[in-house]
């Protein structure tokens, strides 16, 4: 049986999606920015696979984009929840409702 | 592939039979030790081939990643997202991206990850009681939201026509080194470099910004 890209392929949506369910159905805010980790690192396994298969390395160029725009995502985001933590006490999403509806 | 499978049963079996019998917990165990040896040494040549490594892998990746999602424990969480990413960068290397893999265990695994450890730790964040999962409805949305995802993303995978998995030894000489990744780097993308270095220093003076205790 010969291996295809399209194995990682399926892992990297089979993540992705788990990630995307992680953000919809957590509250905890640190767990939520774990999630968008993951959703990340799964879009790095495409490029990566997709690269593997053109012969060009132009995708992974753009993984190594993609995991300094996530550095940045989690410094930042986790620079707001400590704030948020010391007003508020809590990490969960449900409590701080001030911007929305 | 039998051995794969073998294996998954035998690893699902004993999680279920821990969580139905959970006063015999040697027991099982030992029991699932048995019969993954059986198993390892009835189709031990399946150990030698390539597809045995990427599906146990894949297995372990996938594992991970639903317990980052659905562990009460956030620190818990953490440990299986490292645990998902070294296996990303195992995959990397099966792909022939030696570089990204090394990056991937050093920067991701090891800076971003210390970032949500040290964070949880300062926060002395304890497990929630009981897994809060959103209200009833919020959360079969966003499961059925997620199955429908999943199933668009296998749509448009059926039928792409690309090309084989070239195994490791039988590729273009240079690919995915840091000799190439640097000239891509520095020379095609040199304007998007250092677009990165402004983006980094922003989110630095941002983060130094937000966790400041007191802004004037």
């Amino acid at each position: 049986m010969a291996m295809r890209v399209d194995f990682f392929l399926v892992m990297a949506a089979l993540l992705f999606s788990i990630g995307c369910v992680g953000v919809l159905i957590r509250r905890n805010v640190i767990v939520m920015l774990m999630s968008i980790e993951l959703m990340l690192n799964a879009v790095n396994l495409t490029f990566v696979a997709f690269s593997h298969e053109s012969r060009s390395m132009t995708g992974h160029v753009f993984s190594l984009f993609v995991i300094t725009v996530a550095a940045c995502e989690a410094a930042v985001g986790l620079a707001i929840v400590l704030a948020l933590f010391r007003r508020r006490r809590t990490t969960d999403v449900d409590d701080v409702s001030l911007l929305r509806w | 592939m039998h051995l794969l499978t073998g294996l998954v049963i035998v690893v699902m079996a004993v999680a279920l039979l821990r969580a139905i019998v959970p006063a015999q917990p040697t027991l099982t165990m030992l029991g699932g030790s048995i019969a993954a040896l059986v198993l390892l040494v009835a189709y031990r040549h399946d150990l030698l081939g390539t597809e045995f490594w990427a599906g146990a892998i894949g297995f372990v990746a996938i594992l991970s990643a639903l317990l980052v999602v659905l562990h009460p424990n956030p620190m818990v969480s953490v440990l299986f997202l490292i645990l998902n990413l070294l296996c990303v960068a195992l995959f990397y290397i099966m792909l022939q991206a030696h570089l990204m893999a090394v990056l991937q265990v050093i920067v991701y695994a090891g800076a971003i990850m210390v970032l949500f450890v040290f964070v949880i730790m300062l926060l002395n964040l304890r497990a929630e009681e009981g897994l809060r999962l959103g209200s009833g409805a919020e959360r079969w949305l966003a499961m059925g939201l997620g199955g429908v995802f999943a199933a668009l993303l296998f749509w448009a995978l059926r039928h792409r026509g690309g090309q084989a998995w070239a195994g490791p030894g039988r590729y273009i000489e240079g690919f995915g080194t840091a000799r190439d990744m640097g000239a891509l780097l520095f020379g095609e993308y040199l304007f998007v470099t250092e677009a990165a270095s402004v983006l980094l220093i922003a989110a630095m003076v941002g983060a130094v910004l937000l966790a400041k205790r007191r802004l004037e």
